[in-house]
């Protein structure tokens, strides 16, 4: 019988620190996923967390891991030639086929730009996929920022939009909350633009009705859910809002979807 | 065709039966109530008639046979994952049809969610043998009538025991070498009729007013009352929600197992995302969530109620809250909703 | 009216001398504070015939009938004899069920509610007051004793001579626990805080744990369950104008055999240590005078405590007296 806990071991090829408490952990793998799938990764006696695959190529794949637990804070003590245990992909991901040749609109609130982060960078190697591509990004202050490298990168193809809710003597850039710049943003057509929306709970629902206001369609806006689970594979229950297993039909959704999950 | 045997020829057969089986069946263990010189009604190992308690209802309910509250799925030494061993033993479970329908909820759960056959529940669930108990007059929280559980045909032996008058039929031939007596005429029996009716609501009714039913002030009153203490969750026979937990043994810190323990949608903790959010915070939204489960949404997905109507949430909870007043409470909401 | 009464006697069976003259009041013992209500008739026809019809309820769970005439004190002791039966069919030995209680000097033994109705309640403690009852009246000592079901002592045991408080073992099954921590919280919050979270698992620190059986009564899955009873003995607490003061634990983990015991044995040594001369004396004055050690050598006589029970070596007595000159007289 096939043992559907059963992890594989992955070597930490190697570990890039985003700001004192997110690393980026790249591990020898050949999974190829779909953007915004997750894993589950362990270390074993510590225990086992989902966390959202932030990229991947065919030799490895990146997780983007901030410091908030038990398992995390374990994680984070471990260097490059030590393994983690993965289990996955699992969940579905962004339908980056129904996006091809639209507007793309990407919001992305803190931590939640790992789980999009891939997409960014499938369409900054392939621009051709998409129309335009317009990029929002919001971090609570400067030193939270995370993939500046790769921020810097896209800026050079895309517009991007880096935002911060509260800057300090340094910051030069724009300050306040995604939504205060959503009203302002250039959107042509809505009907031809697919918006994605990932963070915190309260950004996501704020922003999504930001995005309405400009007349996108509910069915153009996806999102991403975070909720505690044990199993990944519809057993635990944990991630359960009402009829819906965010493993199972999530962590992406339609908002026509989405809007209905009532906590 | 029944048999019918005395306690003696059953006492035989279970002992026969015990080479390869391992037997459950309600049993009552003194002294082991919560309350001081009470007893504690719960499945348990027997080896004879005398064993097996039929005059009440068991407070915790035979899932912990396939699905026990602590299962280890990895023991770990240094860096390898080693599957626990099982007994190559069968498993009978002597329960009322309730209970039996019950193991089908949970296999919904565990073999058909998703993608994946659970491999642990199923390496126990595939070594079970219904032995089912005829249960004609129930308890007087019962309500299997309502939810569709009062029969059960898909039994291995049934039986019927009035007193230490044992009638049994063997519907699977497998077990006929160990059943011997008089050949009578035997039709198994179901309760037609529980002291409780309770109307479930229509789902689909409830789907075209979702936040109608979800907004509804009719949970508020939980968020006062209930405690969140979880004791109807762990005494339901179709809850199903674990946790996974890691430890390392005290004594050898380079050893450790990866376990899965029963969780609780109503306990504090059940949602707790990574960075102290969580979600449901309020008594009376785990109330709705624990309710919708058992009557709506588990329906819309399998095609049948999660509820088997045992009635143990009813039993076992301290603040007297009646899940099956809810459910008329849901019920009511739901069609005056609709008439709106 | 000449009225030539023995106070001794009368309060030897009883009765008591009132504020006013010839007027007594009977005080009905109630065993375990449990009474078979047809012994209500009784108590209200005495009142309400021989009395001013009222019946006053005593701290010590028993029925005080005021305003009798001294004069019908053998009319009401005949009256009464029902309920001295009643005793006396419990095992109580009395000789003469038509003359009244024999004797007044051991206080009704009083207990909570018990397990018979409440939850925390760890024993019988109507049966055990009765048991006790059985063994150490009649007697003219003046001894009081309470039992109660858990530590939460509603009883007050802490108060009394001798104060029997009930004990369980919690025994835990790890493999039944869920982690709810609802008997960890709840040991916190309203117990000693016995409990500990490590590991996903509770660990109960047995120094800390007062044996209440809380945490049994919290467990949503049983994972804590009752192992065997067990008593806790608390000994020489008191009011009174002297020096007033809580009963310090003696014994804890005895089983029901040695409490009985101890309690007889108590007699013993009230009677080999008594002072004669004086009228009465309370048996923790007699302990104060000769000492605890002397005490426990008495009372642990042909003890078998059960081998978990933990005695005491000293007893750091507190409790408040109001002129610092009666200690040296």
């Amino acid at each position: 019988m096939t043992n559907v806990y059963m992890p594989r071991k992955a070597e930490i090829v190697s570990i890039i620190p985003q700001t004192d408490i997110d690393y980026t952990f790249r591990l020898k793998s050949d999974i190829l996923p779909q953007h915004g799938q997750f894993l589950q990764v362990s270390i074993p006696k510590i225990g086992e967390a989902p966390i959202s695959i932030s990229d991947y190529t065919d030799e490895y794949i990146e997780l983007t891991i901030r410091k908030v637990g038990t398992v995390t804070d374990a994680i984070h003590e471990l260097k490059p030639g030590d393994f983690l245990f993965i289990r996955g992909p699992y969940g579905h991901g962004f339908p980056v086929e129904d996006f091809k040749n639209k507007n793309v609109v990407i919001a992305a609130g803190g931590t939640g730009l790992a789980p999009v982060k891939s997409i960014i960078n499938r369409y900054n190697r392939n621009p051709k996929e998409i129309k335009n591509l317009n990029i929002l990004v919001g971090f609570k202050s400067p030193k939270d920022i995370l993939f500046e490298d790769e921020i810097k990168k896209w800026k050079e193809k895309f517009d991007v939009l880096l935002t911060v809710d509260n800057g300090d003597e340094t910051w030069t850039g724009n300050t306040g909350l995604i939504t205060k710049f959503i009203p302002d943003l250039k959107i042509e057509n809505p009907d031809d633009t697919i918006v994605i929306v990932v963070g915190p709970p309260m950004m996501m629902k704020f922003t999504c009705l930001e995005f309405l206001k400009r007349g996108i369609p509910e069915k153009n806006i996806w999102v991403s859910f975070e909720r505690k689970m044990s199993c990944s594979i519809g057993k635990c229950g944990h991630c359960k809002i009402n009829e819906t297993y965010v493993c199972l039909e999530g962590p992406v959704f339609n908002y026509t979807k989405s809007k209905q999950l009532l906590d | 065709m029944g048999i019918e045997l005395d306690v003696k020829s059953f006492d035989n057969a279970l002992k026969i039966l015990s080479k390869k089986y391992k037997i459950f069946a309600p049993v009552r263990l003194k002294g082991k109530g919560s309350f001081s010189d009470t007893d504690l009604v719960t499945y348990g190992e027997i080896s004879s008639y005398k064993d097996i308690e039929l005059s009440e209802k068991s407070r915790y309910s035979p899932k912990e046979v396939i699905y026990p509250i602590t299962q280890t799925l990895f023991y770990f030494t240094e860096d390898e994952y080693k599957e626990p061993e099982i007994d190559d033993k069968g498993i009978i479970v002597f329960l009322r049809p309730c209970d039996a329908n019950s193991y089908l909820k949970l296999d919904n759960i565990f073999l058909k969610n998703g993608p994946y056959e659970d491999n642990y529940y199923k390496r126990l669930r595939d070594k079970v043998k219904f032995f089912v108990i005829e249960c004609t007059k129930g308890f007087s929280t019962c309500f299997c009538v309502s939810t569709g559980s009062n029969k059960f045909l898909d039994y291995d032996v049934f039986f019927r025991f009035d007193n230490d008058k044992i009638t049994c039929d063997v519907k699977n031939d497998e077990f006929s070498y160990a059943f011997s007596g008089k050949e009578v005429e035997f039709t198994p029996e179901f309760i037609e009729k529980n002291e409780i009716e309770v109307k479930l609501p229509d789902i689909d009714k409830i789907s075209q007013n979702l936040e109608y039913v979800f907004n509804h002030e009719l949970w508020d009153e939980y968020t006062k009352r209930c405690i969140a203490c979880g004791r109807c969750t762990v005494s339901c026979p179709t809850c199903s929600c674990f946790s996974m937990q890691d430890i390392f043994y005290k004594d050898n810190p380079k050893c450790g197992e990866r376990r899965r323990v029963w969780a609780s949608c109503m306990v504090d903790g059940f949602t707790d995302v990574a960075g102290g959010h969580s979600y449901r915070q309020k008594y009376g939204e785990r109330m709705r969530f624990k309710v919708m489960h058992k009557i709506y949404d588990y329906k819309k997905r399998f095609g049948t109620t999660m509820c088997v109507g045992c009635g143990r949430c009813d039993d076992v909870c301290p603040e007297y809250i009646s899940f099956i007043k809810i459910v008329s409470k849901v019920t009511d909401a739901v069609d005056r909703g609709e008439s709106k | 009216m000449i009225l030539d009464i023995d106070t001794k006697l009368l309060k030897k069976n009883a009765y008591r001398v009132t504020k006013q003259r010839g007027i007594t009041a009977l005080r009905i013992r109630v065993p375990g504070g449990h009474l078979n209500i047809k012994y209500f008739d009784i108590i209200k026809e005495v009142a309400e015939k021989y009395g001013n019809g009222t019946v006053h309820i005593t701290t010590r769970q028993g029925f005080e009938i005021p305003g009798i005439s001294m004069e019908k004190i053998d009319e009401i002791n005949e009256l009464i004899s029902p309920i001295i039966r009643g005793l006396k069919d419990e095992g109580v030995q009395i000789e003469d069920e038509e003359g009244g209680y024999p004797a007044a000097g051991t206080r009704n033994v009083s207990a909570c509610i018990g397990n018979r109705v409440c939850p925390f309640a760890n024993y019988d403690t109507t049966a055990l007051a009765l048991k006790i009852e059985k063994l150490i009246y009649p007697n003219d000592y003046h001894v009081k004793i309470a039992v109660t079901g858990c530590p939460n002592d509603c009883i007050k045991a802490h108060m009394q001579d001798i104060g029997i408080i009930g004990q369980v073992e919690p025994i835990y099954d790890p493999s039944r626990c869920i982690g709810c921590q609802a008997c960890v919280k709840n040991c916190k919050r309203r117990v000693t805080g016995a409990l500990t979270f490590e590991n996903f698992k509770v660990v109960r620190d047995p120094n800390r744990c007062i044996s209440c059986g809380e945490c049994i009564l919290k467990c949503p899955t049983s994972a804590w369950t009752r192992g065997e009873k067990y008593y806790r003995i608390v000994i020489m607490g008191r009011t009174g104008k002297k020096n007033p003061r809580l009963a310090q634990t003696f014994i804890e983990w005895a089983d029901e055999e040695s409490v009985l015991k101890i309690i007889k044995n108590m007699y013993d040594f009230i009677d080999k240590y008594i002072d004669k001369t004086l009228d009465k004396e309370h048996v923790g004055y007699i302990v104060d005078r000769e000492g605890f050690k002397k005490f426990k050598e008495e009372v642990l006589k042909d003890v078998k405590l059960p081998k978990k029970a933990k005695v005491a070596n000293h007893i750091d007595y507190t409790g408040y007296r109001y002129e610092r000159n009666t200690i040296y007289d």
